[in-house]
């Protein structure tokens, strides 16, 4: 029975998460707007940039001073000769009032002529909106045909958002229906990041400008786009993440973006968010929610309400379906009326009243905070052996105990007391009841935690012997203070509640305290080469050499004696040779050990080892004849 | 016992002198002093010690490697031997002799630090 139970509330729970929908993390907030804005109201030099600021502050909503100036820079600055000079122009004197272009037949014709598959597609989305902004006749099934044409040979996302922005120029009788599933083939381009983002690998600029395509020609064609919810808020979350734009071309796609999301006729993302701080207490009982579309404009129309808040701590459902009340263009709600618990709360709100909107299941955390005050401060000193106190002195906040308390070893330093809600009478249990001890002479601190038993009653019970290691064994007056702390208290106490002597056996003599020597410069490290190692004194290396040099006396002493001679020495030229050769050998046997490697010296023994070889075989040849002729 | 001993060390001397051919009491000079150049170098090893011990090392083996190459000389031109190197004339016992040594020098020297 009860694991079914588990199973359904698992199946449900995962139901749940299914449905909360994704909430836009980025919008432009208003001091983003003003940046927008700040940035294409610089001074223009050319016509794109002419474009760019006019066309996008439009979009944005503001005003462009000095449509006079602007007029006559467009007329000056017009080449009709050049396509794009001439969809600057236009486009930009629709934007303001009053503004004529004068247009010829030639220019009427360049246009025309423009609009054909040899083109390229930004020509002919110029050429189209030219047209279109001066009012000259166009062909729209030519166009059409174009487009199409150049969609199978470009094949790029701007070229196919330029398409899709021609297309919405064109007039409603038109077969569109070819271009409008391109908007579904772009939107499977989109990298989805982590689930968040939903972007062009081309960048911002594109993202921005499909949007603003997708929804201009669905509005045109009066189609729902193919953008499911989570994707359009994946969109807004990737435009509205960047709140510095490098051109007037990346700003300008952001404004067309942000005016497309907030007046189209199918998804309108909605942004909720806290007015200031999401949280209330007795002094601020409502809750001011801010509903804007992603440009920070107020949705007043709509209809708020919260669908339900529970409690974190205890998962108890304390609002259920409570509607926000509009004032002064904030959405406020008297929280503190249903008398909440101090603590978090999540709050499910809804925004109703337009079916376009898009996002408009918010997940928000409130707090609510309140004020604690302590009462029933007993302190007492209690004997070890006795559980009964001596005498409980009675402390009320915020006024310091008059007399000090003295505790020895053989003594317990006991304290108790209750932290209640001030506004509704509740018991509390804060996260942080701290105890601090500090010796009014070393300035030497001891923290320790107050905890709250069954009741709620907070006891704290400091055993003089058994901490006297924290003390350093030092005994004197200490100052007692009572820290309570937490995230929902308005008021954390810090209060000096008496003084304490504390008394310790086998007391050392109060040593100053040391700040713990851990950054103090340590001791210098000198290096200490490698000794060499112990040689003999050169008295006995001298002696031991020449000893090993005496066998060899010896030995020519003994060859003398024995009769060894060189009489038979020829002075033929291979003997000559070997004997120079072989003491070339011994030579470089000498140099080898002093100077060369055994590269160089194999090098070298190749060389003079054939001669001597050469040299010596002839002259042991020699010497063998001799030794047979003699025999 | 002594006396025995003695007596056969005498004995042997006096053949060792009246017997043997001077070509190999030279070369039996020549392994004299290489064995006692070998045994000072370890007597000096073994008293101050082995401090540059590939030094000693080198040194040692340069003699040992001698005495071997001496030896083998001398087996290989003893007239007595002449029927073992039917093909090794003298002097190719001494042109191997010399070759060895090179070798034995180069890895010698190449020891010696």
């Amino acid at each position: 029975m009860d694991r079914s139970r588990l199973f359904g509330l698992f199946l449900l729970s995962l139901a749940l998460s299914g449905a909360q929908a994704l909430t836009p993390a980025h919008y432009l907030s208003l001091s983003d707007v003003a940046r927008l804005q700040n940035l294409l109201s610089q001074q223009f030099t050319d016509l794109d940039s002419a474009y760019y600021s006019v066309v996008g502050l439009t979009k944005l909503g503001a005003s462009v001073p000095d449509h006079e100036g602007v007029c006559q820079f467009l007329k000056s600055q017009l080449d009709p000769t050049s396509v794009d000079s001439l969809f600057f122009a236009a486009e930009t004197s629709q934007a303001i009032s009053g503004c004529e272009i004068p247009v010829s037949n030639e220019t009427r014709d360049l246009l025309l002529a423009a609009v054909s598959e040899d083109s390229t597609m930004t020509q002919i989305h110029r050429a189209v909106s030219a047209l279109s902004s001066l009012g000259l006749p166009l062909a729209s099934k030519e166009v059409v045909g174009a487009l199409t044409g150049r969609i199978n040979k470009e094949d790029n996302v701007m070229a196919i958002t330029s398409a899709l922005q021609t297309a919405a120029r064109l007039s409603q009788q038109t077969e569109l229906g070819g271009i409008l599933e391109e908007i579904e083939d772009l939107t499977a381009r989109l990298d989805d990041l982590g689930g968040i983002y939903l972007q062009f690998e081309e960048g911002l600029e594109a993202t921005a400008m499909f949007v603003t395509a997708a929804y201009s020609l669905s509005d045109h064609v009066d189609m729902e786009p193919p953008l499911k919810e989570d994707q359009v808020i994946q969109l807004v979350n990737s435009i509205f993440s960047k709140k510095s734009w490098d051109s007037l071309a990346e700003a300008f796609s952001v404004a067309s973006a942000a005016a497309a999301l907030s007046s189209n006729r199918f998804h309108v993302p909605v942004i909720v968010s806290a007015q200031g701080p999401a949280s209330v207490s007795h002094s601020q009982p409502t809750l001011q929610l801010l509903v804007t579309d992603v440009m920070s404009q107020s949705l007043a129309s709509a209809n708020v309400l919260v669908e339900s808040a529970y409690a974190v701590a205890s998962k108890s459902i304390i609002l259920s379906q409570a509607p926000f009340t509009l004032n002064d263009g904030v959405f406020e709600l008297n929280f503190m009326s249903n008398q909440p618990a101090s603590g978090y709360y999540q709050f499910t709100v809804a925004v109703t009243g337009d079916s376009r909107l898009v996002g408009n299941h918010v997940e928000l955390k409130v707090k609510v905070s309140t004020e604690v005050s302590v009462t029933n401060m007993d302190l007492s000193v209690v004997d070890k052996d006795q559980s009964i106190g001596t005498k409980t002195t009675r402390v009320d906040y915020p006024t310091k105990g008059k007399s000090s308390f003295i505790a020895d070893s053989h003594q317990n330093f006991a304290m108790s007391f209750q932290l209640m809600d001030v506004n509704t009478g509740v018991e509390l249990t804060p996260h942080q009841t701290f105890v601090r001890l500090q010796n009014q002479k070393t300035g030497q601190e001891v923290v320790f935690v107050a905890e709250p038993d069954s009741k709620n009653l907070y006891k704290f019970e400091l055993d003089i012997a058994e901490r006297k290691s924290e003390f350093d064994s030092m005994s004197g007056t200490y100052s007692l203070h009572l820290i309570v702390g937490d995230a929902t208290l308005e008021n954390p106490i810090l209060w000096n509640v008496a003084d304490v002597v504390l008394k310790f056996v086998d007391e050392e003599a109060p040593l100053a305290i040391q700040p713990k020597t851990l950054y103090v410069p340590k001791p210098v490290i000198q290096h200490l080469f490698r000794e060499p190692e112990k040689k003999p004194p050169t008295v006995v290396s001298n002696t031991f050499t020449a000893l090993i040099l005496s066998p060899l006396l010896l030995l020519l002493l003994l060859w003398l004696k024995l009769g060894a001679n060189i009489s038979n020495f020829s002075f033929t030229p291979s003997t000559v040779l070997f004997h120079v050769g072989h003491a070339g050998i011994l030579g470089l046997m000498y140099v080898y050990w002093t100077h060369l490697n055994m590269f160089q010296t194999l090098k070298y023994l190749a060389i003079i080892g054939s001669i001597t070889f050469l040299a010596g075989n002839r002259m042991l040849a020699q010497k063998a004849v001799k030794r047979i002729e003699n025999k | 016992m002594s006396n025995s001993v003695i007596s056969v060390i005498s004995r042997f001397l006096e053949e060792y002198t009246t017997t043997t051919p001077n070509k190999l009491k030279v070369v039996d000079a020549y392994l004299l002093y290489i064995l006692l150049t070998g045994a000072l170098q370890f007597l000096y090893c073994l008293l101050v010690g082995t401090f540059p011990f590939n030094s000693f090392l080198s040194g040692f083996i340069s003699c040992v490697g001698a005495f071997i190459l001496g030896v083998c000389l001398r087996i290989q031109i003893n007239p007595q031997n002449k029927a073992d190197f039917l093909s090794i004339s003298p002097e190719r016992a001494f042109a191997d002799f010399l070759f060895a040594h090179t070798v034995l020098h180069l890895v010698v020297m190449n020891f010696i630090g």
